[in-house]
């Protein structure tokens, strides 16, 4: 054998051990850390699930925002109505934080609608009522007789549900999810409007975990 | 370097004996194994233990592997949870959740744990499927106890969603108290909870289910036993297998204010391990093993090969056999190749776990009066006798009667 194929021979089959040898050493995943990206809420994150996510909540409050302040109960009352939020009903798979739909609904519509519509802060009632009390004992000072209620009475109720369904099979899983809302006239109780939005999503798994 | 330019001048010289030429260059191939593999490893950091295994257990979770992570948030929600200390278990169940409610997919430790030289144990660990559901599971119990039913019912359904992966269509989606508890909260929010009471009679295998009560308003979750544990069988750990201790207590007893309230074992964490059946991995692991005998065999083989070569360099006339000289090296290195393959390979399934699991889970749903309420909870045996040793005195503390009151019970005490 030549010495030139010896020393190649030689040399190929340390790199080749060298590879194998090496890939038996554990490595460290991204050692520098993967940095912070800043993304917009309506975009979808490298992060994802079938599940509720921030751009389906942003989708979804900005379209229900849209379509409440077009009904003539809003844009054409003289008096602008009180709304009181009732939490969304969450009938789906995923337990989510169910006061951001509202929160993000009421801020849209605030934003939105100026000032024809007007929002009752019921989940303050505890601190708005311990104020009052304060002010009919003449504890802290008032700017008006407290003792003459002025709490507001809702007009109407803005709520909503989240409904899911799911399938699972070898191909993978697909959630649907339907995001209804409602506003309800609290005097009759009838529905004055109602609003949905739906969202697929499917994904498979990788298969080390399958 | 120095050792490599000598070594290919003492080759390149044409009267070096050759016999030393094959032996030399099989050890310089080893030098160049045993070199490859000192690539050093960061060693996780010694943890010094306090006894507390939430003060430990986040203590480990701070230095652990971000593919450890989840891990740990297991580890320290059930132990927060026996330790009444519901904040922590929240967090850490939120953060678990958090990744194992999304799609891994083009994971590049997922990817190298699939492949021939990288670990099962290297991925982002998730937990089997009985793992994940034990995490909704608990989480839904602390939605439930925030006055938030009906994120607890999307917590079981996830979880019946997990075991629909079982091999067997009759342990698919089979876990009793996951649809007995959907339907429970779908009942406490005006709505018909039927189908899922029906679901759940149908796989409590027998055992008649207590009806919904829509003004029952005390929750009691209990669990006792200890849960699975994971190990390695085969040549080489290769299949993933359950260790299962079937514990002492196997139902309860609640006696609150005088009355009794059974608390029977509706469903069993280690039967729903071992019920689960194959995985893909497993399939992936299986052939990583015969890659790794196979690839051993073939080593050994050309090993001996070689060395048969090495030992007739030399013809009966005394010269000197060239063929033999270049069969020897070929078969050294394609020996040394093998075996290093081999040896490279890992096909060991991954047995991290959530270790401190209970093996059995029971419920019941009481009607109390605000106030004070105490009694005591006794563990039964197989045969229904009281283990004296596990009684314990227990105070339910009904705040406001008009909401669910959660009570969760354990037998395990970490």
């Amino acid at each position: 054998m030549k010495t030139s194929l010896r020393l190649g021979l030689l040399a190929g089959f340390g790199a080749a051990t060298g590879f194998f040898a090496g890939c038996a050493s554990q490595g460290v995943q991204n050692p520098s850390g993967v940095p912070v990206t800043e993304m917009k809420a309506d975009e979808r994150g490298f992060v994802a699930g079938t599940g509720v996510e921030s751009q389906d909540l942003v989708a979804v409050t900005d379209k229900m925002a849209r379509s409440i302040l077009a009904i003539p109960e809003i844009a054409q009352a003289t008096t602008a109505p009180r709304i009181a939020l009732d939490p969304v009903v969450n009938d789906t798979r995923f337990p989510i934080n169910k006061d951001i739909f509202n929160d993000r609904l009421r801020i849209e519509l605030n934003k939105h609608a100026l000032g024809k519509v007007r929002f009752l802060a019921r989940d303050r009632m505890k601190t708005l009522e311990h104020e009052r009390a304060l002010k009919q004992t003449g504890q802290v000072t008032a700017s008006a007789d407290p003792n003459v209620t002025e709490f507001r009475g809702a007009d109407y109720f803005l709520t909503g549900k989240l409904s899911g369904m799911t399938t699972k099979a070898a191909a993978g899983i697909s959630d649907y999810v339907l995001y209804s809302f409602q506003l309800i006239d609290a005097r009759t109780s009838e529905i004055v409007w109602e609003d949905s939005s739906e969202i697929k999503k499917q994904g498979l798994e990788d298969a080390a975990y399958r | 370097m120095r050792f490599f330019r000598d070594e290919s001048f003492r080759l390149a010289t044409p009267r070096v004996n050759s016999r030393g030429v094959v032996g030399r260059s099989l050890i310089l191939l080893g030098a160049v194994l045993a070199l490859a593999g000192c690539e050093t490893v960061p060693a996780t950091p010694i943890v010094a233990h306090t006894g507390d295994p939430i003060t430990d257990g986040n203590a480990e979770r701070n230095v652990a592997k971000p593919q450890d992570r989840v891990l740990w948030d297991y580890r320290i929600a059930a132990s927060a949870l026996r330790a009444g200390n519901y904040d922590e278990a929240r967090e850490k169940l939120d953060d678990a959740i958090l990744r194992i409610g999304g799609i891994i997919a083009n994971s590049d430790d997922a990817k190298k744990a699939r492949g021939l030289f990288g670990s099962e144990s290297g991925k982002t660990f998730i937990g089997e499927p009985y793992e994940r559901v034990m995490a909704y599971y608990y989480r839904g119990l602390l939605y439930w106890r925030d006055g938030q039913p009906d994120n607890a019912r999307a917590c079981y359904r996830s979880g019946q969603l997990i075991d629909s992966d079982a091999d067997d269509a009759t342990h698919k989606a089979d876990y009793v108290l996951l649809d007995y508890l959907d339907g429970l909260a779908t009942a406490k929010l005006s709505g018909d909870g039927s189908a899922s009471f029906d679901r759940a009679q149908g796989a409590a295998q027998g055992r008649k289910l207590p009806p919904y009560e829509a003004d029952a308003n005390v929750l009691v979750f209990a669990e006792f036993g200890h849960g699975p544990m994971k190990y390695g069988a085969g040549e080489y750990a290769e299949q993933l297998r359950f260790r299962v201790i079937d514990s002492r207590a196997h139902s309860a007893v609640l006696t609150i204010d005088g009355n009794a309230t059974p608390l029977p074992p509706y469903d069993d964490v280690s039967f729903q391990a071992i019920t689960r059946g194959g995985r893909v991995m497993d399939h992936i692991l299986g052939n990583k093993a015969v890659f790794k005998s196979t690839s051993d065999t073939v080593g050994n083989a050309a090993l001996a090969g070689s060395a048969i070569a090495a030992n007739n360099l030399r013809r009966g006339d005394g010269s000197y056999s060239r063929g033999a000289e270049n069969t020897a090296l070929a078969l050294g290195a394609i020996g040394l190749i093998s075996k290093v393959a081999s040896a490279a390979t890992t096909p060991r399934a991954d047995t991290r776990q959530w270790n401190n699991l209970p093996q059995r889970l029971s419920f019941a749903a009481l009607k109390l009066p605000a106030g004070e309420h105490t009694g005591s909870l006794e563990f039964l045996d197989a045969d229904g006798t009281p283990i004296a040793a596990q009684t314990r005195q227990v105070t339910i503390n009904v705040e406001d009667p008009s909401r669910d009151t959660v009570v969760f019970l354990s037998e395990l005490k970490r």
